[in-house]
């Protein structure tokens, strides 16, 4: 992950200044890319999860409907929000630009997803959650800062290679710290699943 | 008194761990996986910019040949790989996996021999794959693209003689760890019939990691069902057979596996009240998933003339391994009775296993690797057939070398932290296993031209009468794992029911007493040991054991049969009439069970109602000669007075 440990310091930065100068700067933050490449809800309109997250730890999970290893992780990311409801605000985010909005319509019935979906066929939120992997999870802080993005837990230590069980949490963990305000050992942990680089 | 009594059901145990056979799917369109004369070369030397790979020329014969069975619709893989479309949006998933030889599953290394249906893709295949990713994956001259692979569709052996579904579909959970279920298939013939294939036809293929099919000829294990039809959990099953009929095929199911169709000689026999128990490997999907598997039977008019046997390398006692150890050894060695042609062989453990080999040294000190795997995986575990026969002569020691790794470091260990593991039938249990399916040369099986002397030296015994080469190796077996463990249930049982069929009464009793003594509560047992008592003339001693059958199965047509002879030569009519009332109340279909009903009732001066059951037992077997004559005594108004 040698583009994300570049990458991180210059967010890292920004946040500082946007502690200085306040909430005009978190604004602008907030939205910092043009319109026409946002990520949109099912009925097409732009979304900016960050505003519509109100103040609280945001959650994106980047997900694709014909990955093996994240359809695997549906009940343990439907589980994650449900513990966490009311305080962290959780989206799936389907970044294929061939995956329409009644493709994932349908994933959720079969899959029993209760969360809201974000289409992101411009990878506006892949490319500021620095992920490259599906399923891959990234959390923001109530500043919108990335505290983490990386794999859910690790059941899978490579392809066809799961444990019997996660014994390590790393979400539930990076969820944990940005609630009480902590930071992580590990910002980035890598994920097991399907390259977002595959997409067109 | 009438005249003698049926013969003793004697009953045979041939424990059957697993099955399986794998063959790879489908046709490819005529594309082999190696690149054409035309294609790119991906390792040139000099220093040269490699040339360009495309999808049309280099890549899709090798995606068409050796992905495409399974990743195409309907079938295991999560993804179609079909089209140039369909592989640009997994490309680097592709590298990844082909590079560390994830994909396409196989686990043999290269020094195992050649299996039919082999997988692995060679090394420039997978340089070639790498290349086409890392020169921006195109699609190249589609004028170059070979024909698209053709498949069959539905039943792949086409309409199947007939087609059995699971009663009751399995409802897979969400998400949790993997299950193993157990589906009994209750067999709708009425009468017997050879078999050369069945097709296994799972399910939703995604979430089948393996199956394979037990033939349950004594329909036991529809007993561990809550409801009829209803299936059972369970990772490994133990099938009692109650002939000597070694149900030597692995019927396996692999994702991708095309049905394996036993060869001419080699069909599989089905007989009435036969069940057939798919034991299934199922891994969740992250949705609820219902599974509802179907088998189709396809019949054949040639009967078996050669017969193949099961070895079983084992050793489940060494298995002891204490958390934390990394390499822990598992070793069995068996030398070869008889002349025998390996066709499959079969490894099976669990989750600590992780290099598994199976050696053998003829007798000449030549060694040779009948199968290597270095990094075991349950997941894809399979059944590996021989591209050709492999003859392993007589005096040829085969060898189990299989190591475990129990630390925290084996990702698969199901046990956090490490603990201590035996051997078991679940999955955090272990087990060392070693199957391999041989073809016994001799003079039930001549399928390679065997000399007469050869066929002398290892089937015909000294006073020229032929001795079955499956029973020497059953035999060697069985003794085998009695130096191994004195305590060995099964090689008691089996040894016992091998001796009793050659007659050696004394020894094979003996072992069936072992048996008893080992499982005091097993009905099969206990039956086999009153009715080898029954034999040898001892009746009295054979009541307790009969008794102690019918207490661990009431419902046991044999222990009722065995017991009605066994009292009735003890002269206590009463008590043998109510066990051959059980007997044909179990089995209404038995003309022997009829009869002696007709006989007891007849010596408690029940003349009507004996009259009745020899009739009947003339109606199902018209050539029943006890009925036939106890009933011509009845019409003469007499009965005889002694029974033989």
């Amino acid at each position: 992950m040698g583009r994300g440990t570049h990458t991180l310091p210059i967010a890292i930065r920004i946040l500082v200044l946007a502690t200085c100068l306040g909430l005009g700067f978190v604004t602008l933050r907030a939205n910092p890319h043009p319109r026409q490449g946002a990520a949109v809800d099912l009925s097409g309109s732009p979304v900016d999860p960050w505003n519509a997250s109100s103040g609280k730890v945001l959650v994106l999970i980047f997900v694709r409907t014909d990955c093996p290893i994240s359809n695997r992780y549906a009940p343990t990311i439907q589980h994650l929000s449900a513990l966490h409801e009311g305080k962290v605000a959780f989206w799936l985010v389907y970044p294929a630009k061939k995956e329409s909005a009644d493709m994932i319509r349908k994933h959720q019935r079969d899959f029993g997803y209760q969360l809201p979906a974000l289409r992101d066929p411009q990878h506006t939120l892949v490319k500021r959650s620095l992920v490259q992997i599906t399923p891959e999870a990234a959390v923001f802080d109530a500043n919108h800062r990335l505290m983490y993005h990386g794999r859910i837990d690790n059941l899978y230590e490579d392809f066809g290679r799961a444990r019997t069980m996660a014994t390590t949490h790393e979400l539930g963990d990076a969820i944990q710290a940005a609630l009480n305000g902590k930071s992580l050992a590990a910002e980035n942990v890598p994920a097991v699943g399907c390259y977002i680089s595959d997409l067109e | 008194m009438t005249r003698g009594w049926q013969g003793i059901a004697a009953i045979f145990v041939l424990l059957i761990g697993v099955t399986a056979a794998a063959r790879h799917s489908a046709t490819s369109g005529g594309q082999g996986a190696t690149s054409g004369s035309r294609s790119a070369s991906f390792d040139k030397p000099g220093g040269a910019a490699p040339p360009q790979v495309t999808f049309a020329r280099d890549i899709a014969p090798i995606v068409f040949h050796s992905c495409a069975p399974c990743h195409r619709p309907g079938e295991a893989a999560p993804f179609s790989l079909l089209s140039y479309a369909d592989l640009k949006s997994h490309a680097h998933q592709i590298t990844a996996v082909t590079e560390r030889r994830i994909m396409p599953p196989w686990l043999p290394e290269p020094d195992s021999p050649r299996f039919a249906d082999d997988l692995r893709l060679t090394a420039e295949q997978i340089g070639l794959l790498k290349a086409w990713v890392e020169q921006g994956a195109v699609e190249g001259d589609r004028s170059d693209l070979p024909a698209k692979p053709q498949f069959v569709e539905g039943w792949q052996l086409g309409t199947p003689d007939v087609i059995v579904k699971a009663t009751k579909p399995f409802e897979l959970p969400a998400g949790g760890s993997d299950t193993y279920w157990n589906f009994v298939f209750r067999t709708p013939v009425h009468r017997s019939h050879w078999l050369k294939a069945i097709e296994i036809r799972p399910g939703d293929k995604r979430l089948v990691h393996h199956a394979n099919v037990l033939v349950d000829r004594g329909q036991t294990a529809r007993l561990l069902e809550k409801q009829p039809g209803s299936g059972f959990g369970g990772m490994e099953l133990t099938i009692e057979s109650e002939v000597f009929d070694p149900d030597s095929h692995f019927l396996f199911w692999k994702p991708g596996s095309a049905p394996y169709v036993e060869p001419d000689g080699m069909a599989i026999r089905l007989d009435k009240n036969t069940d057939l128990v798919l034991n299934t490997h199922l891994q969740p999907s992250g949705k609820p998933e219902v599974l509802q598997p179907s088998l189709g039977l396809y019949f054949t008019d040639k009967p078996a003339t050669l017969h193949p046997i099961l070895l079983q390398m084992e050793n489940d006692r060494q298995l002891d391994i204490p958390p934390g150890e990394t390499n822990f050894l598992v070793s069995d060695d068996l030398t070869l009775p008889v002349d025998v042609e390996l066709l499959a062989i079969y490894p099976h453990a669990h989750y600590l296993g992780k290099d598994l080999q199976g050696i053998a040294t003829l007798p000449d000190g030549t060694k040779r690797t009948l199968i290597h795997i270095a990094r075991w995986d349950l997941n894809w575990q399979a059944v590996y057939r021989y591209a050709s026969p492999m003859p392993l002569p007589k005096g040829t020691t085969i060898s189990m070398r299989f190591t475990y790794d129990n630390s925290a470091d084996n990702i698969r260990n199901p046990n956090h932290p490490p603990q201590r593991v035996v051997a078991g039938n679940r999955a955090s249990d272990e087990m060392a296993h070693l199957w391999l399916q041989v073809l016994p040369q001799g003079p039930t099986n001549h399928s390679s031209g065997q000399a007469p002397s050869a066929m002398r030296e290892n089937g015909i015994s000294e006073s020229g009468g032929s001795v079955d080469p499956r029973a020497l190796l059953q035999e060697a077996m069985a003794r085998h794992n009695l130096e191994k463990n004195p305590n060995d249930f099964e090689a008691h049982y089996n040894l016992a029911a091998l001796l009793q069929g050659r007659g050696e009464l004394a020894e094979s009793t003996a072992h069936f007493a072992q048996a008893v003594r080992i499982r005091p509560e097993d009905a099969t047992a206990n039956n086999a040991l009153g009715a080898a008592l029954l034999a040898a003339g001892r009746p009295d001693q054979s009541i307790p054991y009969l008794a102690a059958a019918l207490t661990a199965r009431p419902n046991y047509f044999d222990a009722h049969y065995n017991l009605g002879n066994a009292l009735a030569s003890q002269g206590d009519f009463t008590g043998a009439l109510v066990h051959f009332r059980a007997a044909v109340r179990l089995n209404p279909e038995d003309a022997n069970a009829e009869a002696n009903l007709g006989s007891a009732f007849a010596e408690t001066g029940n003349l009507k109602q004996a009259r009745l059951h020899y009739e009947r037992a003339l109606q199902l077997n018209p050539n029943h000669q006890l009925a036939r004559e106890n009933l011509q005594q009845l019409d003469q108004g007499k009965t005889s007075d002694a029974p033989n």
